[in-house]
C-alpha cells in the first residue's frame, strides 16, 4: 500500500476494546482507532495514564482480541493471520516480561526459540542483541539481580531477537534512572537510524515524543485526538507561548487573573492551580521538611492542608513581551513571584489546549 | 512441537534455579517416606494390613483345601477364618464360634471383608467338569474389586484351570490304550493346553516373591503412596505456574509471539508431567535404597505412574481455569493433595477403612493409582492387574483435559 512515497507498514481500522468488569460496569479503554504506521517512521503514541495505549499494542500484537475494527501488518490481519503478522514483529511491553532467575542470556535464548531461532543463528542473534544492549559483560547474571534499567534493556533486547521490521515498545523508560532513560531514547534511535526498523513507542512524556518521534498521536480516553507530525500539531494551538509563575504558598487573587486578562495585550488565558501538601499518613499532625518544585530549591516547614507550589499559567501570543508587565500587575496586588518560565508551544500544550488538562495527571 | 519442547525445557530449567525444589522433590517426601514405612513395618516382615475372611468349607474336599492353601499363599495379608485365628485371636472372633450370620454381622460391621462359602460338592462338580461356584459375600461394589477378591478370583482360576487338566486327563484315559503311555501324556498335554488356550486370561499370580523370600514391606506402601502425594502436589502445581506467568507477563509475551497457544500449554503441562515423573523416580529410588519389594512388573507399574501423572496434571489445568491469584492457587494446592492424598489411601491402605470411605474415596484419582500399584506390589499381578485402574485414570484425565480446555482462556 502507497501513500505518497510512503509504504504503510500497520493499518489500524476502526478498532476498539471494550472491557467488562466484575462489578458488570464496562470499560471502553479503546473507542475505535484509526491510524497508519509508515515504514521506517518511529510513530508515538502519548497520552496521561489510563488513555488506553497499552490496551492498543496489545490488540496490534495479537494478545487482546478486538471488540471491534481490524488491524493489518504487512498485509496480515492480527486477527485471523495473527501467526504471519506475529512474525514481522517484536513487542516490548511495558512490564518487565522476563524469567527472573534465570540469566540474562538463558531469558534470550528461550525467547528466541519462541520466534523460531535455532543453533547457530540463535546464539549469533543472542550475542549481537547482548551487545546492542550493551549487557554482554553481565549476561551470565540473574535477571532479578538486575537494576530497574538493565532489566528494561533486556526486555527491549527480547523484541528484537528476530530482527523485526516493526517494534512495539509500550512506555519503555517507566521507572528507570534518567541515565538509563537515556539510554534506551537513544536505543530507539539507533533502531531507526542504523537498522531502518520502524518503531511504535507509546509513552506519556511529551518530551520523548518530540524528541523521537517522526509523527505523533494523541491518545485520550481511547481515542487520537491528534495525529501528525509534531510541527503540525503545535500549529494547531497557535504557537502560544506558556508563562509559569510560581507563587509558592501564596494566596492569588482572582482579581489577579482577571487584571492579566484584561490589561495586558495578547494574553489569551490566565489560571491558577495548586497542590495541597499530603503528608504520610500516619503524620498527619507532623510538620514536614520539604523542598520546594521550582524556584530556589529552599527547603521550608509545611504542613498538612497547606497549599504549595502554587502556578499561575498565562497563555500569550508573544510571552516574553508581555511579561514586564504581568509582573508589574502581580507586584501591584502583592503577590509575591518566586520564580517565571517561559514555554515554548510543545506538546504538552498541544494536549492542553486539546483537553483542558495536563498530561501528567 | 520444537516450541512445545522448548516452553517444557525452560519451565524445567526455572523449577531447578529454585533451590528449594531438593526440599520439595527429595528431602520432604523421602522423611515422610520413610517414617511412614517404619510405622508400617519398616524393613523387615510384611507390612500389609491383615484382611480377615470368614470361610465355610462346606465340600471339605481335596479341592477345596487347596484352594484355601492357595489363597493363602496369593495373599499373604489374608486371614482365613476361623481356621487361621491361632492364640492371638487374629479373627477377633472372641471365642464365639462362627455362624452364617455371625459372619454375615461381621462383614457388615467391617471386622472381615467378606465370607466365603464353598459348597459341598464344589471339588467334584469341578474336577467333572460341570458348572462349580462358590459364594463370596461381602459389601464390595462390583467393578471395584477388593485385594482379597481378586486373589479369590485368580486362585479360583487356577484351581479350575488344574480341574479342568486333571478331567481331561481322565476323559483321554477312557479313549487311548493306557500302554501307550508317552502318547497319552501327550494327548493329555495337547487337550490341557487346547483349553487352557480357549480360558479367559487368567491374572498371573506371581510367587516368584514368596520363592526369592521378598515379602512387600512396610516401604512396599509409603513409596507408592507418599511418592504418589508428593508426585500430585508437583503436577497440580500447573495452576500456581500460570499464574505467576501471567504475573510477569511471560504469558503474555508469549502470545505476542509467533508461537500457538497450545504449543505454550501444551509445554507447560508436559514439563508438569515431567516434573511428576521424576519425583516417582526419587520415590522409588528411595525404595530400592532401603530394599523395599515392588512386585515383579515395573512396566505395570510405569503405566501406573504415567496415567497418574496425567491424570494430575489434567486435574491441575482445570484449576487453573478456576484460581485467580498466587494465594488462591497455594490454598487450593494444599487442599486438594491433603484431602485426595487420605482419601485415596496414600497415607494407610484403603483395605482398613469402612467400606463407604473406600467408594467415596475413589472420587480422588490417587485411589486408583494405588489400587493398582498395591495389585502389583501385593498381590503379585502384572500388567493386566493394572488395566482397570489405569483406564479409568486415562478417562479421567481426557474428561478433566476436556472440560479444562474448553474453559481455558488466554486474554
Ligand atoms: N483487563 C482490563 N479490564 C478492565 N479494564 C481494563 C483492563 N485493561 C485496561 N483496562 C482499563 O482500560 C483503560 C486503558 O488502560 P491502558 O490501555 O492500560 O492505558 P495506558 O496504557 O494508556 O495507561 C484504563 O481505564 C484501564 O483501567
Ligand atoms: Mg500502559
Amino acid at each position: 500500500m502507497q501513500n505518497g512515497h510512503k509504504q504503510v507498514l500497520v493499518e489500524v481500522r476502526g478498532l476498539k476494546k471494550t472491557f467488562k468488569r466484575k462489578d458488570g460496569t464496562v470499560v471502553e479503554a479503546v473507542k475505535g482507532i484509526d491510524l497508519d504506521i509508515y515504514r521506517g517512521e518511529v510513530f508515538s503514541l502519548l497520552g496521561p495514564n489510563g488513555a488506553g495505549k497499552s490496551t492498543t499494542i496489545s490488540m496490534l500484537s495479537g494478545l487482546l482480541s478486538p471488540t471491534e475494527g481490524e488491524a493489518k501488518i504487512g498485509g496480515y490481519s492480527i486477527t485471523t493471520q495473527a501467526l504471519e503478522a506475529k512474525k514481522l514483529l517484536g513487542v516490548v511491553p511495558q512490564e518487565i516480561a522476563l524469567y527472573p532467575t534465570l540469566s540474562a542470556r538463558q531469558n534470550l535464548e528461550f525467547f528466541g526459540r519462541m520466534y523460531g531461532l535455532h543453533g547457530s543463528e540463535l546464539a549469533k542473534s543472542v550475542d549481537e542483541v547482548l551487545d546492542f544492549i550493551d549487557l554482554r559483560e553481565r549476561h551470565k547474571d540473574r535477571i532479578d539481580t538486575f537494576s530497574g534499567g538493565m532489566k528494561r534493556r533486556v526486555n527491549i533486547g527480547v523484541g528484537l531477537l528476530h530482527k523485526p521490521q516493526l517494534v512495539y515498545m509500550d512506555e519503555p523508560t517507566v521507572g528507570v534512572d534518567p541515565q538509563s532513560r537515556r539510554r534506551i531514547l537513544d536505543t530507539v534511535i539507533r533502531l531507526k537510524e542504523e537498522r531502518k526498523m520502524t518503531v511504535l513507542y507509546t509513552t506519556h512524556l511529551m518530551e520523548e515524543s518530540q524528541e523521537l518521534s517522526s509523527r505523533v498521536g494523541i491518545i485520550d480516553y481511547g481515542q487520537i485526538i491528534a495525529l501528525g507530525t509534531v510541527g503540525e500539531l503545535i500549529q494547531k494551538v497557535g504557537e502560544e507561548d506558556r508563562l509559569i509563575f510560581s507563587v509558592g504558598e501564596q494566596q492569588v487573587p482572582d482579581a489577579l487573573l482577571e487584571r492579566f486578562r484584561t490589561e495586558v495585550p495578547g494574553i489569551t488565558s490566565a489560571s491558577y492551580a495548586a497542590s495541597e501538601f499530603t503528608p504520610v499518613a500516619g503524620l498527619e499532625d507532623s510538620a514536614e521538611l520539604v523542598i520546594e518544585k521550582r524556584s530556589t530549591g529552599a527547603m521550608r516547614v509545611v504542613r498538612s492542608g497547606q497549599v504549595m507550589d502554587g502556578e499561575i499559567t498565562v497563555h500569550a501570543k508573544r510571552g516574553r513581551k508581555a511579561l514586564p508587565e504581568l509582573l508589574r500587575i502581580a507586584d501591584e496586588m502583592g503577590v509575591d513571584i518566586l520564580s517565571v518560565e517561559v514555554r515554548e508551544p510543545d506538546l504538552e500544550a498541544v494536549f492542553l489546549h486539546l483537553t483542558g488538562r495536563a498530561l501528567r495527571e | 512441537m520444537d516450541k512445545l519442547w522448548s516452553v517444557a525445557a525452560n519451565d524445567i530449567r526455572v523449577t531447578f534455579k529454585d533451590r528449594t525444589i531438593w526440599l520439595q522433590l527429595v528431602i520432604i517426601p523421602v522423611v515422610i517416606m520413610f517414617f511412614i514405612g517404619l510405622a508400617n513395618g519398616g524393613f523387615g516382615g510384611n507390612g500389609v494390613v491383615k484382611i480377615r475372611l470368614d470361610v465355610f468349607d462346606q465340600d471339605n474336599s481335596a479341592l477345596s483345601g487347596q484352594l484355601l492353601a492357595d489363597l493363602r499363599a496369593a495373599n499373604g495379608a489374608l486371614i482365613l477364618c476361623p481356621m487361621d485365628g491361632g492364640e492371638d485371636n487374629a479373627c477377633r472372633l472372641n471365642g464365639a464360634t462362627l455362624t452364617e450370620e455371625l459372619a454375615a454381622e461381621r462383614v457388615k460391621n467391617g471386622t472381615t471383608q467378606a465370607t466365603i462359602i464353598i459348597p459341598g460338592g464344589f471339588g467334584e462338580a469341578a474336577l467333572a467338569g460341570q458348572p462349580a461356584s462358590l459364594i463370596y459375600r461381602s459389601q464390595e461394589t462390583p467393578g471395584q474389586a477388593s485385594a482379597a477378591l481378586g486373589a479369590l478370583q485368580a486362585v479360583v482360576q487356577r484351581v479350575g484351570g488344574a480341574a479342568v487338566a486333571a478331567q481331561v486327563a481322565v476323559q483321554t484315559t477312557g479313549s487311548l490304550a493306557v500302554e501307550d503311555e508317552d502318547g497319552f501324556k501327550q494327548a493329555v498335554y495337547n487337550a490341557a493346553s487346547a483349553l487352557w488356550n480357549s480360558l479367559p486370561p487368567t491374572v498371573s499370580f506371581s510367587e516368584s516373591a514368596a520363592k526369592e523370600g521378598r515379602r512387600p514391606s512396610g516401604f512396599s506402601q509409603s513409596v507408592p503412596g507418599i511418592g504418589t502425594m508428593y508426585v500430585m502436589a508437583a503436577t497440580v502445581v500447573v495452576m500456581f505456574v500460570f499464574i505467576q506467568e501471567r504475573k510477569q507477563w511471560t504469558f503474555q509475551r508469549i502470545l505476542t509471539m509467533p508461537v500457538a497457544p497450545w504449543q505454550f500449554v501444551g509445554g507447560k503441562l508436559l514439563a508438569r508431567f515431567v516434573n511428576g515423573m521424576i519425583q516417582y523416580g526419587v520415590a522409588f529410588a528411595f525404595g530400592f535404597i532401603v530394599g523395599a519389594y515392588f512386585g515383579d512388573s515395573p512396566l505395570a507399574l510405569v503405566m501406573v505412574m504415567v496415567a497418574f501423572a496425567l491424570c494430575s496434571t489434567a486435574l491441575g489445568l482445570l484449576f487453573a481455569t478456576l484460581v485467580k491469584t498466587e494465594q488462591q492457587a497455594g490454598s487450593v494446592i494444599n487442599l486438594v493433595v491433603l484431602i485426595a492424598a487420605p482419601l485415596g489411601g496414600a497415607w494407610w491402605p484403603l483395605e482398613i477403612v469402612p467400606e463407604w470411605m473406600r467408594t467415596v474415596g475413589h472420587i480422588s484419582p490417587i485411589a486408583w493409582a494405588m489400587d493398582a500399584f498395591r495389585s502389583v506390589i501385593f498381590y503379585g499381578g502384572g500388567v493386566e492387574s493394572v488395566v482397570t485402574p489405569v483406564l479409568v485414570l486415562l478417562g479421567m484425565t481426557a474428561v478433566l483435559f476436556i472440560i479444562a480446555v474448553s474453559r481455558f482462556k488466554y486474554e
